[in-house]
């Protein structure tokens, strides 16, 4: 258990009938960025909130390096940096009173650290929190989640309002942290945030574990994007014949499709038939992946 | 239904509207029915003059007795409140939530939204009125009580033409600047100060033509239920509706609209001034963010200083002089006044000050005050930063629940020391400017008193709301019970029954603390069952989940 910084075991949530979490069985170990991947009311948020000790669970049970969640909170809460969905702070204290704020309850912090953390963010801290606009309100929280230079950080949608040039400061200082030991927990729906910041990802949809993975392993499943250019316009079923060929698309001479397994299969088939003037292949983002997975699972459901 | 900006307003509030109204026809019942089984010549027999305080009409009968008791002065008070937050809340509450950007992004003007707001204020107002007469002329007929030559109707009219002026005047001031709170502040002062002016100013005769220039007079002054509608009295508060709706839409028309703010407080601008920056970025910077406890009690210091202030000068320090100036009137009036009308108010001898202090201050205005600080800092101990959605962030520092829930629960102790304390000091004041020879410490022990029956209370909303995670649950549970304790309590006082002892209002001032000096049992009943109350809070909270949105 040395290594798991967040572990949950048949974790589930019950919300009278509505089950907005079903045995979720998880591993976030030390030293990696943990990618959380899920649409809006999948459970993302449940579940941190589960961990957090701010619900309790209908049944199974969770630890944070290797404490109870709910038996040992407190002392978990020495280890951790939080940052929830849809930040909320007090709007009458700057961000500073704020930060001074939290510091005071965990018995204090490097305040070098956080004016590092603020210069590099741009955060605004003398203004209060009431009259800053989102992103810059979200700045203060990311602030608050690092400060403590925390073992663990546990991060709900993370990135909403932050411009995309901080977006990507934040994104170094997560790999920073982990660089260091640390370990991040990060719920997202920005799928390319999560592609190039995490090590593994879950993917979670109606309450339910759907995959985990690590990124490499994901991409590794082959899906590609392949574009040809022939010297006639090609059928369809032709194509579509080929296994592991989907979303054909044909514009005159040109096609586009996705394509999974080796190229070998799908030259032979174009070749016999028609001349190949020109090819480009490109790996699949996570976000074709991701939509994918989503496919299948939602014809199996 | 949300087809319109008219239909939405009135959809925002025609809950409110509609409990607050049947509340006070089902109140006007209850009085109605009191007074038919009460021997009124009690009433009737006092001297006009506090006949005109209390707003009894003379020659008044069961129905005018019960009419007036709602019509003007409950009633009339609860209808021009809910005026009043409509009023303000229409266009300053928009502002204030960042909604009315969004609402005029549509093709609407600010004149139209005005108007649609307005109409929906003038409609429910308007209605209001004609539940209440409907309520009036239904009550004497369900209790067969005689209402010959009474127009109820007319009367309603007046009282909802009076109610209207306090909504305008908060339209107004909220079109004009923007800010709710100033909106709220100013026309509620306008509307209890008139009330006051209204009763009190005809008592000296120098001083009585006065009276007519605040828009309480136009409701009673002309006895609408015995002479039926004065138009010229109406035509008066029309006018002032109608000059109050212009300059709404002047001030909406012309100004800057405010975004999502925070507003600035003395403190912030002394933070920006270099000058005093070092010494009040401690005081409001470091020193008050320093605990959990102190950062609450920040908080709420505006709302202390209020009601200890109000405490302090009103109803301590001045009941002295205005005690040593009418006692002679009191002597006379000491056999005449009721029991039942004094066992409201707290119940005891008029003529001596300790008597009076208990019926002018301790024993209806000073609970109220205390209770309004300690429920409301005990409902929002919790359920308040759950509402604000910043519970799940103060939580994910190493503090545990049950800490968080006892450093909440200081600034209530404190406050309500502090409330119960500066009425000590008030009342304390007023006997030594005066010399009215009462003991101090009996003074130190009522105060005391007081202070644990408003932190029982406290205790009662802390509990229901760390159960619950509901401020508005918290909040209205313990109120409520509060009005049935003291209800309980002078009823009880009356027929001198024995089932007083189940209000904890029998605990505070049954012993006759002002007389006899603290009793010591009592505070331990009252501190026992508060020491209960919060017990059970602390695994109330522990155990639930916590709210995601207020």
């Amino acid at each position: 258990m040395k290594d798991i910084a967040l572990h949950t075991e048949g974790l589930t949530k019950h919300y009278g009938d509505v089950k907005a979490l079903i045995e979720l069985d998880l591993d976030v170990h030390r030293g990696e960025v943990f990618g959380f991947l899920g649409p809006n009311g999948a459970g993302k948020t449940t579940t941190i909130r589960t961990v957090m000790d701010e619900i309790r669970p209908t049944a199974g049970h969770a630890s944070i390096l290797g404490m109870d969640c709910h038996k040992q909170s407190v002392e978990i809460r020495r280890h951790i940096g939080y940052l929830p969905s849809d930040l909320a702070l007090y709007p009458n204290l700057t961000g500073k009173d704020t930060l001074t704020y939290f510091a005071n309850l965990r018995g204090g912090v490097e305040w070098s650290y956080v004016d590092e953390l603020a210069e590099r963010l741009g955060a605004q801290l003398d203004k209060k929190v009431g009259d800053l606009s989102s992103g810059n309100r979200q700045k203060v929280g990311v602030i608050q989640a690092f400060m403590n230079r925390p073992q663990l950080l546990i991060m709900d949608e993370p990135s909403s309002g932050l411009d995309p040039l901080v977006q990507r400061e934040f994104q170094t200082m997560m790999r920073e942290v982990v660089g260091q030991g640390a370990s991040v927990f990060l719920s997202s729906h920005t799928l390319s945030e999560v592609q190039r910041v995490a090590d593994r990802v879950g993917i979670i949809r109606h309450g339910k574990l759907i995959a985990n993975e690590t990124v490499s392993g994901l991409r590794a499943k082959g899906l590609r994007k392949v574009e040809l250019e022939l010297d006639a316009h090609p059928q369809a079923a032709v194509l579509e014949a080929v296994p592991g060929v989907r979303d054909v698309l044909i514009e005159d001479r040109r096609v586009q499709l996705s394509y999974e397994g080796t190229m070998d299969a799908l030259l032979k088939t174009v070749t016999d038939k028609y001349g190949l003037v020109d090819i480009s292949t490109q790996e699949a983002d996570l976000e074709e992946v991701f939509l994918t997975y989503y496919h299948d699972e939602a014809v199996t459901l | 239904m949300l087809t319109t900006v008219f239909s939405k307003s009135l959809l925002d509030r025609w809950r409110g509207a509609a409990i607050t109204v049947v509340s006070l026809s089902v109140l006007l019942l209850f009085a109605m029915a009191a007074y038919r089984d009460l021997d009124i010549s009690i009433y009737t027999d006092l001297p006009a003059s506090l006949q005109s305080l209390i707003g009894i009409p003379e020659d008044a009968d069961v129905a005018s007795l019960a009419y007036s008791a709602i019509y003007n002065s409950y009633g009339a008070m609860a209808l021009g409140g809910l005026a009043i937050a409509m009023g303000a809340g229409y266009i300053a509450g928009e502002e204030r939530a960042g909604t009315l950007g969004v609402l005029l992004g549509n093709p609407k003007s600010r004149t139209g939204v005005l108007v649609s707001k307005t109409a929906a204020l003038l409609l429910i107002i308007g209605l209001g009125g004609v539940v209440l007469w409907g309520a009036g002329a239904l009550a004497p007929q369900l209790l067969d009580v005689n209402i010959a030559g009474l127009q109820v109707g007319a009367y309603t009219l007046h009282l909802v033409m009076n109610t209207l002026v306090y909504g305008f005047l908060a339209l107004a001031i909220g079109a004009w600047t923007g800010k709710y709170g100033l909106a709220v502040a100013a026309s509620a002062g306008v509307m209890v100060i008139s009330f006051f002016a209204v009763g009190l100013l005809p008592l000296v005769d120098a001083l009585a033509g006065f009276a007519k220039f605040f828009p309480w007079y136009y409701l009673s002054g002309s006895e609408p239920l015995l002479n039926g509608v004065d138009w010229a009295h109406i035509a008066i508060l029309s006018v002032a509706i109608a000059a109050l709706f212009a300059a709404a839409l002047i001030g909406i028309n012309r100004r800057d609209l405010r975004g999502r703010s925070t507003g600035r407080s003395l403190i912030d601008a002394l933070r920006e001034n270099p000058v005093s920056a070092q010494v009040a970025d401690r005081l409001a910077g470091s020193a008050r963010v320093s605990r959990i406890w102190v950062k609450t009690a920040s908080e709420h210091q505006g709302l202390l200083f209020v009601v200890a202030a109000a405490m302090f000068l009103v109803m301590g320090v001045l009941m002295g002089p205005i005690y040593t100036s009418i006692d002679t009137v009191l002597l006379d009036l000491g056999e005449s006044l009721p029991d039942s009308m004094l066992a409201f108010f707290g119940g005891g001898d008029l003529t001596t000050p300790e008597g009076y202090y208990q019926i002018e201050t301790l024993g209806l205005v000073a609970p109220i005050a205390v209770m309004v600080v300690t429920i409301l800092l005990g409902a929002k101990a919790v359920a308040g930063e759950e509402a604000d959605r910043t519970m799940g962030l103060l939580l994910a520092n190493p503090v545990s629940r049950s800490r968080v829930l006892a450093e909440k629960t200081v600034p209530m102790v404190l406050f309500g020391g502090a409330v119960g304390l500066a009425t000590f000091a008030g009342i304390a004041a007023g006997n030594a400017i005066s010399g009215l020879g009462m003991s101090y410490l009996n003074i130190l022990a009522t105060s005391v008193l007081l202070t644990l029956i408003g932190l029982l209370f406290g205790a009662l909303a802390l509990l229901v709301s760390a159960a619950t995670g509901s401020v508005r649950t918290g909040a209205v549970v313990a109120a409520g019970l509060a009005v049935v304790a003291h209800v309980v309590n002078a009823l009880a006082e009356l027929s001198d029954a024995g089932w007083g002892a189940l209000s904890p209002f029998h605990y505070y001032l049954g012993s006759d603390p002002m007389i006899n000096g603290m009793n010591w049992t009592d505070a331990g009943i009252l501190t026992a069952i508060t020491l209960v109350l919060l017990a059970l809070a602390f695994p109330a909270f522990n155990r639930r989940d916590l709210r995601q949105h207020g």
